[in-house]
């Protein structure tokens, strides 16, 4: 399973936590939105290429 | 239609709201998990105690994560609380599972809410 | 109805985050795919927005709505003060939300 996790704003410890376990065994990546000019078009690609998204506060 | 496995999460104390569209699943036939973080309940009115427990009745859960479940959501007609505690490890256990896990609305807040609006 | 594989929900839950909406909107439709969006509790504000109306274009009639209880809850009024863009049919419900699941091949929310 492949999962994308991206962040609106810098991870908790807690987000962090529950990224770990999720993340656990799985083909996993990462996108920060917490930018001036985030990257919309690779953000879509990487969504479109994992089976989940998860779009941490 | 498959029924899904929803966890809407709530870290924000002024998104309680998340327990609606949970419920909003729920009466679509899918499972809704909403989870409040560190004791960032609601005010329970009879409309948001409705709300949780019609979730239970569709066989979703309204859960805290990091507090004790309130007193005031203790149903004593069907003897037990209407919220279940969690621990984040359980719960990152739970999601994984999940067929959609919904960080909803705003982060916790790092300050104190004024009096104008703690309530 | 299965779920269209080239079709994204973008569910919209945080009053600060239209650039994001609009920017993955954008990138989406320029990807060959379909965006289908939903407002719900404060990000309704967002439908104030002077891009609001842009992206209801983008998206279609059926593919975007918001929450009209969520609007009144807001102090707007949902027959009188319908957002730029969008028509009464627009004014939906929480279902909306249930069918960008089962419609969407692909979800994110902001």
């Amino acid at each position: 399973m492949k999962i994308l996790q991206v962040y609106r704003s810098a991870p908790s410890e807690e987000t962090k936590t529950l990224v770990e376990i999720l993340n656990r065994d799985r083909d996993a990546d990462s996108f920060d939105l917490n930018v001036d000019a985030p990257d919309y078009d690779q953000l879509v690609e990487k969504v479109f290429a994992a089976d989940q998204t998860v779009c941490w506060w | 239609m498959e029924s899904l496995k929803v966890y809407i999460l709530v870290a924000n104390r002024t998104y309680s709201d998340g327990i609606r569209s949970a419920l909003g699943l729920a009466v679509e036939n899918h499972y809704g998990y909403p989870v409040i973080f560190n004791g960032e309940f609601p005010s329970f009115s009879t409309y948001m105690k409705e709300n949780i427990s019609w979730i239970m009745d569709m066989e979703g859960q309204v859960y805290s994560c990091g507090a004790e479940v309130p007193e005031e959501t203790y149903d004593a007609e069907l003897e037990e609380n209407l919220i279940k505690e969690i621990n984040l490890k359980e719960l990152g256990e739970a999601m994984r599972d999940a067929d959609f896990i919904i960080p909803y609305g705003l982060p916790k807040q790092t300050n104190e809410p004024p009096p104008a609006c703690a309530e | 109805m299965s779920a269209d594989p080239n079709k994204l929900a973008i569910f919209v839950t945080s009053p600060q985050n239209m650039r994001h909406v609009v920017g993955i909107a954008e990138a989406a439709q320029k990807a060959g795919k379909k965006p289908m969006v939903f407002f719900t509790y404060k990000s309704i504000h967002l439908t104030k927005d002077s891009r609001f109306a842009a992206l209801a274009e983008l998206c279609g009639q059926d593919d975007i709505a918001i929450c009209a209880d969520s609007y009144t809850c807001e102090g707007y009024d949902s027959v009188t003060d319908i957002p730029a863009g969008l028509n009464d049919k627009q004014m939906r419900t929480q279902a909306f939300h249930g069918a960008q699941l089962d419609e969407c091949g692909k979800y994110i929310v902001l």
